[in-house]
């Protein structure tokens, strides 16, 4: 009876990257599987599925959520961004993505999506950080390639250069 | 991990390890809606339901069997449980002793052997939960225990339960 | 002359990729009629299997199959060697490979036990609990010494004793020195490691295609080619009829070797079996237990020395947890064993040591692979020593370092590759000179008195290590000149974010002067390039490198001599620039690259006896010795007595590996393995119950360092070029991660010179710290006075 409950599909629909996907899903799934495996925008990457590493990080109506530690129901009727929304398919990359190339702010990239949704929403609000605050930002986003120094430069870059050109 | 304390019940010796030993009284004593049945002599089997933290309740296979009985003052007990989230085994040593306001004093000691997820992920919890649980099902036990016995026995309101160690 | 291209800081070619989300993981790949697994795993670290009752499961709705080691028949054997032991005389060494699901016995909690295949992986994991596996508990092997007790249980019964291996190795003659000996320190040392812990798990995702006949498996290996070799073998299947391929893989730092993991072997199996594509991706709980990992190794290690410092000898016996089976072979402990001896000139060398069989998940390499033990004990001897002798701990290493006159030079032991340990070049002097002058040691003592004033308590640490690296056997490589005119690479590796793609494009660039964005580089799919080993032992770029460059030069001789038959001149008056190639002198006798690869596959006409069709050329490199890496470490710390907090203040790095390719990559690799070193000496270890039951199976309680806790590294890059290879190249990929627990430790003894700490055990985590502090004030009750 119990596992009725979870799993007897549910009608929702989310927006995404600002479409909408509209979709019979188990109560039981996650944010992160559905974005990954139901409309298979898979840069959304998971890394511990509880919570820790960041890595699936996406934005919920612009704040930044873990999708691992939602389930796909809690989104109906709101908008998530993932990263295939930062940057138009062949067009100019998003100036955080660019920063992070240009600094080499990611080695393996897998926990890169998680950064960049982190990231967006925190330079909205504080456009001019200073180098703690970004460490303090990104400190619950997990990195084992790069030692997290050249993400760091990265903001900086991209803040600077976003500030630029407003 | 081991769990150990005093407790203290309100009731004569007999009685509480009478009580000690019946399935039923210990099914109703143990949280997570523990069903027990006994298989043989001093021999438990059942079931029981229980979540540690971020670890889910799920239901666990649990055996008991009592061994090294001395009527009524000690005996030991052999737990073995298993879900499908770990598993838990080990011993408890349980004396019994008459105090002269007519109360009994309960010493326990579990050494217990935790394993899988649950050892794994709860662990920070583990120890909390074991107490918990403990003090649970003594209280409860003793509640069973002033419930049996004649309103004219009933001796004066017990010390505070001493809290699991 | 053509652009340079090799050690330019040349941004990455795979990032856009990446950064949209379009770069394919593992994960990512999702097939029509695909199955998802999901595994049955030990609860137990020792156990015997009364019984396995999988038939609630069965019956489950959405379950495909569930397969127990009975249900696998012949295809159920024991893994492959993936490294034997080397030829070294009176060597012991007992042979437990894993096997794909445990069958009489489990040796280690998470050891898969039986496999569902089921329509989702939330189907797989309800059927989970249907499966009953009926355990006889037995007693855990898990402390090293305990383990060699007689009366010890053992994990592999038919060994009668639970020694994987003992390996004997020496240099010299160490009782001489003995003798001679003014000095002699003396001290047991402990070094834990951690899970490695690449951001992405594992994942095996398997097709079989009847009409073609064909499999095709994506995997998250560093060496997809023996991969796809072991499992033709295994599935009597052609090498040509498998197809692995290692798409985009986030992290490998060891474990996703060539390892043949249960879940990589069954996974293709079952593909065939079921003729439904089948994916398996591990979570993370399982990644701490099924992923092998390093571990512990015990060291009693003396070395005797001269009254002004200098070496005469060091004698080692080291115990290595080996965890429940031992795959990999002696690699670790062998690495420990010979890269103990780091910079110095040590006249005589006496090691042995014993890898032990205990029940807990396996040990193989993780980034640095054993190198950081030796380097551990060497470093701390040497600090003890000169602290014993009244010594600069810089002193004393300034009068030990080999001296540039002794390259190459030779110890008469062997290295995991077999061969005797080899230095091929080094300068190791004017690095700590470098690291000296960077972290201002000169004045650092005036500053540390100052800050003391102040009550804050700083200290220095500063030490040397040697890595050998980029051995061999071979790799090779493809380059071709396309029709467009980009050219493409293509490399038997598999890569994890060391920036292949665009290393390997530099190489190529330059040869052929196009620019870098035009070199398209492929790695990790056999279907591209089926010859070579994999990504290990810092070898990538070395190896694989060397390879780009000599199929770059043959397919730059192509372009030439074509190009001269087709303008009907000498070759020495044909130039090649700015992806053109032509006469030199008369511009407008020009073709483009792409144009000219068209003339070499012509729809007429002959291709000439003793040439080729199209612009391509395939090369091997294989080095008889690895190239040795080396450099220096330095960091202030600073730390706080009451509360055992440790603060990294400042951490500097001299690293000489050789000509660079593109220094962006280099320092990205080494701030990367810095942070894993920090990792490593003071927030990460598994910490096993007298059970075998693993405590900390989460990113909440395992702690890996955040942002916060890593520090700025300040770089200087040394280049002593490798003779080994055309390009003068070293590898990198480890470096960082290896000598930073031994410098941490000399920082902070060094921060607390009225405490005496000996540190002796590494991770040395704050808890620990406390009690060295404690159990030094206990001793000294003026500690106490100044501490209150």
């Amino acid at each position: 009876m119990e596992r009725a409950s979870v799993t007897l599909p549910v009608d929702i629909t989310v927006t995404v990257n600002g479409a909408p996907y509209a979709r019979a899903v188990e109560p039981r799934l996650l944010l992160s599987d559905f974005l990954r495996h139901e409309i298979g925008l898979t840069g959304t990457h998971v890394g511990c599925e509880h919570g820790v590493c960041g890595a699936c990080t996406v934005t919920l109506d612009g704040e930044a959520v873990r999708s691992c530690l939602m389930f796909a129901v809690q989104a109906d009727g709101r908008e998530v961004g993932t990263v295939e929304g930062l940057a138009p398919a062949d067009g100019p990359l998003h100036p955080i993505q660019e920063a992070f190339r240009d600094a080499h702010g990611l080695q393996c990239g897998f926990c890169t999506p998680g950064f960049l949704m982190t990231l967006v929403p925190f330079l909205r609000d504080n456009p001019a950080p200073t180098e703690q605050e970004v460490r303090e930002a990104i400190s619950g986003n997990l990195c084992r390639c790069t030692g997290y120094q050249n993400i760091v430069e990265a903001v900086r870059l991209a803040s600077e250069r976003m500030s630029a050109t407003p | 991990m081991i769990v150990e304390g005093e407790y203290v019940f309100a009731g004569p010796r007999e009685l509480v390890y009478r009580l000690l030993q019946d399935p039923e009284v210990l099914s109703e004593a143990m949280p997570g809606a523990a069903k027990l049945a006994m298989v043989g002599d001093g021999e438990y089997q059942g079931s029981i339901r229980v979540g540690v933290g971020p670890v889910t309740a799920a239901e666990w296979k649990l055996s008991v069997a009592l061994r090294d009985r001395v009527p009524p003052e000690s005996y030991t007990m052999q737990v073995d449980s298993s879900g499908p989230i770990g598993f838990t085994r080990g011993a408890a040593t349980v004396v019994l002793l008459e105090v002269e306001d007519g109360s009994t004093v309960m010493r326990y000691r579990a050494d217990l052997q935790v394993g899988g997820r649950v050892a794994g992920i709860g662990q920070r919890l583990i120890d909390q939960v074991a107490k918990m649980m403990t003090k649970l099902g003594l209280d409860a036990l003793s509640r069973e225990l002033r419930a049996r016995l004649p309103a004219g026995e009933l001796p004066p309101a017990p010390p505070p339960a001493g809290e699991p160690g | 002359m053509g652009r340079r291209y090799v050690g330019e800081r040349v941004r990455r070619n795979e990032d856009r990729r990446l950064l949209t989300g379009h770069a394919m993981f593992v994960d990512d790949v999702q097939l029509p009629g695909m199955l998802h697994l999901a595994f049955v795993r030990s609860d137990h670290a020792h156990a015997r299997i009364r019984g396995i009752d999988a038939s609630a499961a069965r019956a489950r709705p959405g379950v495909a199959a569930v397969y127990t080691a009975d249900d696998l028949g012949d295809y159920w054997q024991p893994g492959p060697l993936l490294v034997p032991p080397p030829p070294v005389e009176g060597l012991v060494f007992n042979e437990a490979t894993q096997v794909p699901l445990a069958r009489d016995k489990v040796r280690h909690v998470g050891e898969p036990v039986a496999m569902v295949v089921a329509e989702s992986r939330y189907l797989a994991e309800d059927a989970l609990a249907d499966v009953l596996v009926d355990y006889e508990p037995l007693d855990a092997v898990v402390e090293l010494e305990a383990a060699l007790a007689p009366d010890a249980p053992l994990v592999h019964e038919r060994f009668g004793t639970n020694v994987a291996a003992f390996v004997a190795q020496r240099h010299g003659d160490y009782e001489r020195a003995l003798e001679r000996a003014d000095v002699v320190v003396s001290r047991r040392f402990h070094y834990d490691r951690g899970a490695a812990a690449a951001m992405e798990n594992r994942a095996v995702a398997a097709r079989w295609d009847p009409q073609a006949e064909d499999l095709t498996v994506w995997d998250t290996t560093q060496a997809p080619i023996p991969i796809r070799n072991g499992l033709a073998r295994m599935l009597g299947l052609l090498e040509s009829q498998v197809r692995v391929v290692a798409p985009f893989v986030g992290g490998g730092f060891g474990p996703k070797i060539m390892m043949f993991y249960p879940e990589e072997v069954l996974v293709p199996w079952a593909a065939m079996r079921l003729g439904r594509p089948l994916k398996w991706t591990e979570d993370r709980h399982e990644n701490f237990f099924a992923t092998s990992q390093e571990r512990g190794q015990v060291h009693d290690a003396e070395m005797a020395l001269t009254r002004d410092g200098r070496i005469l000898g060091i004698r080692d016996r080291f115990l290595h947890d080996t965890g429940a089976y031992d795959p990999y072979g002696l690699t670790i402990p062998i690495n420990s064993q010979c890269t103990l001896l780091g910079p110095y000139d040590v006249p005589s060398y006496e090691s042995e040591f014993r890898a032990v069989f205990t029940n807990k998940t396996i040990v193989t390499p993780v980034r640095g692979a054993g190198r950081q033990h030796g380097v551990f004990v060497m470093e701390r001897l040497l600090d003890l020593a000169a602290r014993e002798l009244g010594l600069d701990p810089v002193e004393i290493r300034r009068r030990n370092y080999l001296g540039p006159e002794l390259f190459p030079h030779n110890f008469d032991i062997l290295y995991q590759d077999f061969a005797p340990l080899y230095y091929d070049s080094g300068n190791y002097l004017p690095a700590m000179e470098t690291a000296c002058r960077m972290i201002g040691y000169e004045d650092f003592r005036e500053e540390q008195r100052r800050l003391r004033a102040e009550g804050r308590h700083v200290g220095v640490g500063i030490v040397s290590y040697i890595e050998g690296t980029g051995i061999g056997p071979y790799e090779g490589a493809r380059v071709t000149v396309d029709p467009s005119g980009r050219v493409r690479v293509a490399t038997g590796l598999g890569t994890q974010g060391q920036g292949h793609y665009t290393a390997f494009a530099q190489i190529v660039a330059e040869t052929l002067d196009v620019e870098v964005e035009r070199v398209h580089v492929v790695t990790g799919d056999t279907r591209e390039f089926g010859w070579g080993t994999g990504t290990f032992a810092s070898r990538g770029a070395v190896v694989a490198g060397s390879a780009c460059h000599a199929a770059a030069v043959a397919v730059r001789g192509k372009v030439v001599a074509m190009a001269a038959r087709l303008f009907g001149v000498d070759e020495e008056q044909v130039e090649v620039a700015g992806g053109r190639v032509g006469v030199r002198g008369f511009p407008e006798r020009a073709l483009t690259l792409g144009e000219l690869a068209r003339h070499a596959n012509p729809l007429r006409g002959a291709v000439k006896p003793g040439t080729e069709p199209g612009l391509e050329a395939t090369a091997y490199f294989g080095p008889d010795h690895g190239s040795t890496a080396s450099g220096v470490h330095a960091v202030v710390v600073e730390v706080d007595p009451e509360t055992a907090m440790v603060e990294i203040l400042r951490y500097v790095v001299v690293h000489d590996c050789g000509r660079l390719i593109n220094p962006l990559l280099v320092e990205g690799q080494v701030q990367g393995g810095v942070a894993h070193g920090i990792g490593n000496a003071f927030y990460e270890k598994l910490v096993y119950d007298d059970a075998g039951q693993l405590l900390n199976a989460s990113f909440m309680d395992y702690l890996l360092p955040t942002a916060m806790d890593v520090p700025r590294v300040e770089m200087a890059h040394m280049e002593t070029p490798a003779p080994m290879n055309p390009l003068g190249l070293k590898g990198v990929g480890e470096a960082g991660a290896i000598p930073a627990g031994a410098a941490f430790a000399q920082a902070v003894e060094d921060a607390l010179p009225e405490y005496g700490l000996e540190i002796r055990e590494i991770p040395l985590s704050p808890g620990q710290l406390f009690e060295l502090l404690e159990a030094a004030r206990a001793t000294s009750p003026h500690l106490q006075e100044a501490a209150g």
